[in-house]
């Protein structure tokens, strides 16, 4: 019975197999039967697996498929500790709410089965890799991983854009996928194995330089997957795919494939300096630029892809300040209420039939009470306010910043994270304000657009929504300063791992308060601008704002400008250059030199050619030619010794 | 002296009737020069003690071959006179040519050996007769598997010249 | 120069065969081509027949002996050649037949 968690695993892909052989025979209802049920089956089956594992004491179970070669050790292996059995109890839990959504919301589109056929394909493919023992595994659940998400984001693949998202979602990642890959490869010529407990047991006997190189290529993959700073740019426009894949996807599994493998190698990761300064130091920046650029989005969506960005950047500040523990924390309440939000955010786009500008919305309140209310208290939850789940795991992760900088051993590092500190306060209070003017933009300003014939979404799209909603106040209970759960299920996994630990007693509480006024301030400004129209009620303009306001909007909805200079640099530059080499080197230089060759043969026998006349006199010629030849042979050349 | 003059005069009239052969205009010419040519190489042969093949060179070069010729001349057409001016573009420059650069070579041999031969070998000090008993005795004996190569090649010959000259028309207005 | 060797004959053989070969590329019709090989085929002749006084062997005239045959056979065949050509043809030179041009 121990085994039983590869289950979970393998039933997606069966699904997904089941549903696309019978795809043109099944109708939707049959579909939606067939796939719920077999989500409901894997939740089951995950959860009774992990309660019997956490009666176990959290003892880590490890089962071995297939062993290809011993040395160098490559085996098919999969291993429930309690990293891998939060990520399963996750990803199965809200596959099945978010596939209950998809019913409501894919229902009447023609391309409903496939749906659901990479659905579960997708989460097959994300089991494989949070369940994974070894790198290998996991890495044909990362690249699969990758493949699903391509799959999903072109799924209306009849308009350009998402095919085009699609494509760059899909380069993107392979660009990370390139640094994860020789990170593999070093591993294996360094450590001779793939397998996780090995290698983490060994990374004390190798040098710091190694380490530090095989974490900042496996960064480089992280960076890439999670949609960190400069690999981002394919999360917002992967918003063109169905939104309630984008809700699993690109706001509670994919995305967070990064941090979950860097947690995974955090024994090893520790010992590295370099690479977790690297690690913050991109997280902030990333945190910052996302959180800037959400400021300013008129696309519903958009503002959501942002926001996960930015919490992602989150994410990965914990990792490298060392709190692990509250890096995956943040990751189990970021994916509770970013579903709810997406989910919300689908609902409202269904009943606003398709439409995904927020100017034309406003004052949806009314219509669509239950959606308001549910995001209302997802919006909440990511501000972190308390006792809802984002503050928890937003403070937490704030403390342990705050920690470091005092546990640091000179006195540039401790300034260094004190500034960090501070920066990642400033992008919790942009977080709290956009999400607000999110909120206040759909369901209270007026615009004074009619929106008569908006109604309430369906039941299958709103009992998900109050089920997110639950859960998003009630989850943040697992790791509190006063009841370590989350922390006492990983300790397996983080055993000789050093994490950082929050501060004691009034520290604590003044650096809760800090938070707390970072959020409550970004959600009052945001009231203030758009909900109680102040900038209309007040005149600003003897403080001359007018022009470093519309700057920074400007540049927040361009996101800083930094598409097009990627687009500039990177695309059109490279167009250009393998242009004038496809003209210059293979049309002038190789095509000529092989045109020139064969030419060449063709010149030479025109010559020789020349001499087959045909008249015998000539020949007779060239006989007379050849014996001269021959008489001067034996004439000039000593041929018989005398 | 008298060897001197049994050598000299076959080999002026051989050498008188080859450039008959090259030079003359009327092709009737040409053939009396071979004929010419052919019987002095006979008395040469003579004097060479090979007297069989001498025979059979004036038997049959001299006899059936030249005049086999002569009736092919007849045939086709001994009056038309031929155009001396070449028609092949260069000819003339090449074949001159070729004609200097091989002189030359045969005279630089000469002056370099200072006109005499050196043979390999030594000449044999006895004559070895051409009799017919001798000559049938080795043709019939170490050379007779070229022998009977030969009397096929000639039945070919005759088979192929019958095929290649003859004119169905001629046949047929016969008949 | 008193005695008569075999290297005279040589030389005769010699002469002949150039003349007989500079005749062949002087001449354009056939049938003075086909003679100027007959002068060539005889300088072998000479040459072997030189030879074989020279070595005291008989094998030098047996050679004579399949040169004339051949030689015989040759000009049966080529004179056949050149009257079926000649009666398509009413000329006699051999610079029209370049069919085997490539």
């Amino acid at each position: 019975m121990d085994f039983l968690f590869i289950l979970p695993i393998f039933l997606p892909l069966l699904t997904a197999i089941f549903l696309f052989l019978n795809r043109k025979i099944f109708n939707e209802l049959v579909t939606n039967f067939f796939t719920l049920n077999s989500a409901l089956l894997s939740f089951a089956i995950s959860f009774f697996a992990f309660v019997t594992f956490a009666l176990d004491k959290f003892k880590p179970i490890s089962i071995t498929l297939y062993q290809w070669t011993r040395t160098p050790d490559i085996t098919i292996g999969f291993t429930l500790d309690g990293l891998s059995g939060v990520m399963l109890l996750l990803v199965t839990g809200l596959s099945f709410v978010i596939q209950l959504f998809s019913t409501s919301y894919m229902e009447k589109d023609e391309k409903h089965s496939n749906y659901f056929v990479y659905f579960n394909f997708f989460v097959f493919s994300m089991l494989l890799l949070v369940m994974s023992s070894n790198f290998l595994v996991m890495f044909f659940g990362w690249e699969l991983v990758g493949l699903s998400s391509y799959l999903l984001i072109s799924f209306w693949s009849q308009k350009p854009a998402a095919a085009k998202a699609g494509n760059k979602a899909f380069v993107i990642n392979r660009i990370g996928d390139f640094g994860f890959l020789i990170g593999l490869m070093i591993i294996l010529n360094t450590f001779n194995t793939f397998d996780f407990h090995t290698v983490m047991q060994s990374s004390t006997n190798v040098s710091e330089n190694t380490i530090t190189t095989i974490s900042l290529f496996l960064l480089l993959g992280a960076f890439g997957k999670s949609a960190q700073f400069p690999l981002f740019s394919w999360l917002p426009d992967a918003m063109e795919g169905p939104t309630p894949a984008s809700a699993l996807i690109h706001a509670a599994t994919m995305v967070t494939a990064g941090v979950f493998m860097l947690v995974r190698i955090s024994p090893m990761l520790q010992h590295s300096a370099t690479a977790s300064m690297v690690i913050i130091s991109f997280g902030l920046l990333t945190a910052l630029i996302a959180a800037f650029s959400a400021m300013n989005q008129y696309d519903i969506k958009k503002v959501l892809a942002y926001s996960t960005i930015s919490q992602l950047g989150f994410m990965f500040i914990a990792i490298g300040a060392g709190a692990y523990v509250a890096a995956i924390f943040h990751l189990v309440t970021h994916a509770f209420f970013k579903a709810l939000l997406f989910l919300g955010a689908g609902a409202v786009i269904h009943s606003m039939h398709h439409e995904q500008d927020m100017r034309k919305m406003g004052g949806l309140r009314k219509r669509m009470p239950i959606t308001a209310g549910m995001m209302g208290i997802g919006t909440l939850a990511i501000s972190g306010i308390p006792p809802l789940a984002g503050f928890w795991s937003k403070d937490e992760i704030l403390a342990s910043v705050f920690a470091k900088a005092g546990m640091a051993n000179e006195l540039v590092f401790s300034i260094m994270y004190y500034l960090f500190w501070a920066l990642t306060l400033g992008a919790a209070l942009l977080t709290a304000f956009y999400m607000g003017r999110h909120w206040l933009l759909i369901f209270e300003k007026d615009n004074g657009i009619d929106h008569s014939e908006v109604q309430e979404a369906p039941k299958a799209m709103t009992r998900p929504l109050i089920l997110l909603g639950i859960f998003s106040i009630f989850i943040g209970f697992i790791n509190t300063p006063f009841f370590h759960g989350l922390e006492k299920v990983l300790h397996e996994t983080l055993e000789n791992v050093e994490v950082t630990h929050l501060p004691e007693g009034i520290a604590l509480v003044i650096l809760a308060v800090l938070s707390i006024g970072a959020g409550f301030t970004g959600l009052i400004i945001a009231f203030l601008i758009f909900g109680f129209q102040l900038h209309k009620r007040i005149n600003l303009g003897k403080f001359k704002l007018e022009s470093p306001i519309n700057l920074v909007k400007d540049l927040s909805s361009n996101v800083l400008y930094l598409n097009k200079f990627g687009n500039v640099f990177f695309v059109s530059g490279m167009k250009n250059f393998s242009r004038k080499v496809a003209v210059v080197v293979d049309g002038l230089i190789i095509d000529g030199s092989v045109n020139f060759i064969s030419s060449a043969f063709g010149k030479t026998s025109k010559i020789t050619s020349a001499t087959q006349t045909g008249l015998v006199r000539n020949y007779v010629v060239y006989f007379g030619l050849f014996l001269i030849l021959l008489i001067s042979l034996f004439i000039f050349t000593p041929l018989v010794a005398q | 002296m008298f060897e001197l003059l049994i050598f000299f005069l076959p080999a002026s009239i051989l050498i008188i009737g080859a450039l008959i052969v090259v030079f003359a205009k009327n092709p009737v010419h040409n053939a009396m020069g071979l004929v010419m040519t052919l019987i002095s190489l006979a008395i040469i042969y003579i004097t060479l003690n090979a007297t069989f093949v001498a025979m059979v060179q004036m038997l049959v070069y001299a006899g059936a071959v030249m005049t086999l010729f002569l009736f092919v001349i007849m045939m086709i057409g001994v009056d038309k006179k031929e155009q001396t001016s070449d028609s092949i573009k260069g000819q003339t420059f090449l074949v001159s040519g070729v004609f200097l650069i091989l002189m030359s070579l045969l005279g630089y041999v000469a002056v370099n050996s200072e006109f005499s031969w050196n043979l390999w070998f030594p000449a044999v000090d006895y004559v070895v007769e051409g009799t017919p008993q001798l000559i049938a005795g080795t043709l019939f004996t170490t050379w007779i598997f070229p022998f009977e190569i030969i009397s096929i090649l000639l039945i070919v010959a005759t088979a192929a010249a019958i095929a290649l000259a003859y004119d169905s028309k001629i046949r047929n207005k016969d008949a | 120069m008193l005695e008569v060797t075999t290297d005279w004959y040589l030389t005769l053989a010699a002469i002949l065969f150039s003349i007989g070969f500079f005749g062949m590329m002087i001449r354009k019709n056939a049938l003075i081509m086909f003679m100027c090989i007959e002068l060539m085929l005889n300088a072998v002749n000479l040459t072997f027949i030189a030879a074989s006084k020279h070595f005291g062997q008989i094998d030098g005239q047996i050679a004579v002996f399949f040169v004339l045959v051949v030689a015989a056979a040759e000009v049966v065949v080529g004179l056949a050649i050149i009257v079926s050509i000649f009666r398509k043809q009413s000329s006699a030179s051999v610079d029209v037949l370049n069919v085997s041009r490539g």
